[in-house]
């Protein structure tokens, strides 16, 4: 990503084990100063652990863990001077928003007119400045949120850290919120690592995304790398919306195209060669098939069901594994229709069915 | 039967059990008013037709009440320090460290409850002379009562503690707070309405504890209101107005306490239960 002294927060080898459970596995993560880092997975996969044993509430077992240049292993949480935003916000019930904000200044001494400042400052740019006298339980979720937030920024740590910071709002204020963190960000150049399940938040806020499943981090780019060029079937499954589809083939005796097993033995033309014999599994973004309306194209499939949110149409098909296709703006198709469906060559992509890695270019 | 008539009845139910339950606390206001005869008419009379107040006075000063009373609030007052000062301690960490051990402290806190005072008393008693401590039996009755309402009390606040959510604290470190800081600055106070129902219901208990200062306490100017009272009583008592007066004036307290705070009392032990 960038040379040793612009990493903010750098992990090597970092093991974790609860007992008898191995709760991260060998991570290796670099966060560059100013980059905006999303961690991302199924519930269960470590993010959150990660993100924990980055502020220090949860020691690392083995392995090493740098800020700034320091390593922070045992350093207890006060020390490393990061900033933590909660899922839950953990607004401290029984203090003023304004006690709320100026508590981290006042524990490292802080004098009370200058914080009292601080506090003011922080809650100009947040939109907070009237609700100061309130108490959390007389906010609404989404002022707790910028009180939350406010809290992070009024210290200005080394990095920040977003525990799933957006889970417990509604869908509109989430996207504004999503835009939001993302220019308050860029405006005090900060460094964030930020937690999500939502894939759809990891694609759209961060720089760099970590996609983590049981404890490994299973690929590590850019977004639309990640989109582009998935490692493995779980990468690929778990980024893009809806979900790419999984149809099991093998390569074609020409090298070039492969047969999908929906049933009927359809080809499908590859714009690389790939090696036969080894059972395989094709992925298809629904987004990336199309209707062939001269009904010429290689797949031809019934349709089951058709969605449409007025924006796009979601067409499903009545085969197995059932095929799902977007597409733009109200569909002319309905259900128990005949359609034909095609893709570009480029677009396809191909995983070996047992291990479920990518499988690039081979010949031979 | 209709909703409102089911209301009604389960009401009148509900005052007929409370009447009951009530009556001998009534009987006793009631008795410690009346002259000598009344209190001996058949049928007894139910309410005081010529209420002798100067009985109160009478009692106090015979029978040297303040001494008692101070003896009683020095003992409840002493014990509820006691506890709150260790207890709290060891709430917290029952109420934040899962462990097969402290499951076993917590069963075995649990057991020191089943437990009654007049089996432990003699134990106690044995140890405390041992120890010399019988030669200051209010301390001894403080430590006694300490340990016997303790389990009382560390399960209560425990459950409170627990009603604190982690992340505060956790928010608190990062924030950079230490551990302890982080107790005392966020835990406490959210946990405080626990803790002051809890030792307002352990200052009750001790206010009115009997088996350890009977057997500890042989000094009577070192005596508690409930070794007094009993000290009224013989196997020829006829005085029953007077015995009832000196319990009145002794009781009386403790429940104006608990139907002055009996709202934070409820919502403090439920506080674990009710977002």
């Amino acid at each position: 990503m960038s040379n040793q002294t612009d990493l903010q927060i750098a992990l090597t080898a970092v093991n974790k084990h609860y007992g008898a459970y191995h709760a991260l596995k060998n991570i290796d993560l670099r966060i560059a100063k100013g980059s905006f880092v999303a961690l991302v997975g199924p519930s269960g996969c470590g993010k959150s652990t990660l993100l924990r044993s980055m502020a220090g509430l949860e020691s690392i077992t083995s392995g090493d863990l740098f800020i700034a240049g320091e390593r922070m292993n045992n350093v207890p949480p006060r020390k490393r001077d990061l900033a933590m935003v909660f899922q839950s916000y953990a607004l401290y019930p029984h203090m003023t928003v304004e006690e709320n904000l100026t508590y981290s200044l006042r524990i490292r001494g802080v004098k009370k007119a200058e914080a009292k400042k601080a506090a003011e400052d922080v809650a100009a740019t947040t939109g907070l400045s009237g609700l100061m006298g309130r108490y959390p339980r007389e906010l609404s979720g989404g002022q707790r949120q910028r009180v939350a937030m406010s809290r992070a920024i009024i210290r200005h740590p080394k990095a920040f850290l977003f525990d799933e910071p957006l889970s417990n709002l509604d869908a509109a204020l989430r996207v504004h919120m999503r835009k939001e963190i993302r220019a308050l960000h860029d405006r005090l150049g900060a460094t964030s690592v930020y937690v999500t399940h939502d894939q759809i938040e990891a694609m759209t806020m961060a720089d760099h995304v970590v996609v983590m499943r049981q404890g490994i981090i299973e690929q590590q780019g850019a977004p639309l790398d990640l989109y582009d060029r998935p490692v493995n079937r779980f990468v690929a499954g778990f980024i893009g919306s809806p979900a790419m589809n999984f149809v099991p083939a093998v390569a074609g005796d020409d090298g070039r195209s492969l047969l999908l097993d929906l049933g009927d033995g359809q080809r499908l033309a590859l714009d690389r060669p790939i090696a036969a014999g080894r059972p395989l599994i094709a992925g298809l973004r629904p987004e990336h098939l199309v209707i062939d309306p001269t009904g010429a194209g290689p797949i031809r499939l019934r349709v089951a069901a058709v969605e449409s949110t007025g924006s796009s149409s979601y067409i499903t098909t009545a085969s197995k594994p059932e095929i799902v296709l977007v597409t733009n703006g109200r569909s002319p198709v309905a259900p128990g229709d005949m359609i034909t469906i095609g893709i570009a060559p480029q677009h396809v992509h191909v995983f070996d069915a047992e291990t479920e890695a990518r499988i690039e270019m081979l010949t031979g | 039967m209709s909703d409102v008539s089911k209301h009604r009845l389960m009401l009148a139910i509900a005052c007929i059990l409370a009447a009951v339950y009530l009556f001998p606390l009534y009987w006793m206001y009631v008795t410690s008013l009346k002259s000598g005869s009344a209190m001996f008419a058949t049928p007894p009379g139910l309410f005081p037709v010529d209420p002798q107040w100067s009985v109160y006075s009478y009692v106090w000063e015979s029978r040297d009440m303040g001494r008692y009373m101070w003896n009683s609030l020095v003992i409840a007052a002493g014990s509820v320090a006691l506890i709150v000062l260790l207890g709290t301690g060891c709430s917290y960490v029952l109420a934040r460290y899962r462990s097969r051990w402290v499951d076993v402290g917590l069963f075995l806190i649990l057991m020191l409850q089943v437990l009654p005072a007049s089996l432990l008393i003699t134990p106690i008693f044995v140890g405390f002379s041992q120890l010399g401590l019988l030669n200051t039996p209010r301390t001894a009755v403080i430590i006694a009562i300490a340990a016997k309402s303790m389990p009382f009390y560390v399960v209560l606040v425990r459950s409170t503690f627990m009603s604190v959510p982690m992340e505060l604290e956790e928010a608190a470190l990062v924030d950079g707070n230490s551990r302890v800081g982080a107790f005392f600055n966020i835990v406490l106070p959210l946990a405080r309405n626990g803790i002051l129902v809890s030792g307002i219901l352990i200052f009750m208990q001790a206010f009115g504890e009997f088996v350890y200062s009977k057997s500890m306490i042989q000094n009577i100017e070192l005596q508690p209101a409930s070794v007094g009272l009993n000290s009224f009583m013989g196997p020829n008592t006829n005085e029953w107005n007077n015995i009832l007066a000196f319990a009145s004036m002794y009781v009386t307290p403790i429940l104006a306490i608990f139907v002055l705070l009996q709202r934070r009392i409820v919502s403090g032990l439920t506080s674990g239960a009710l977002k």
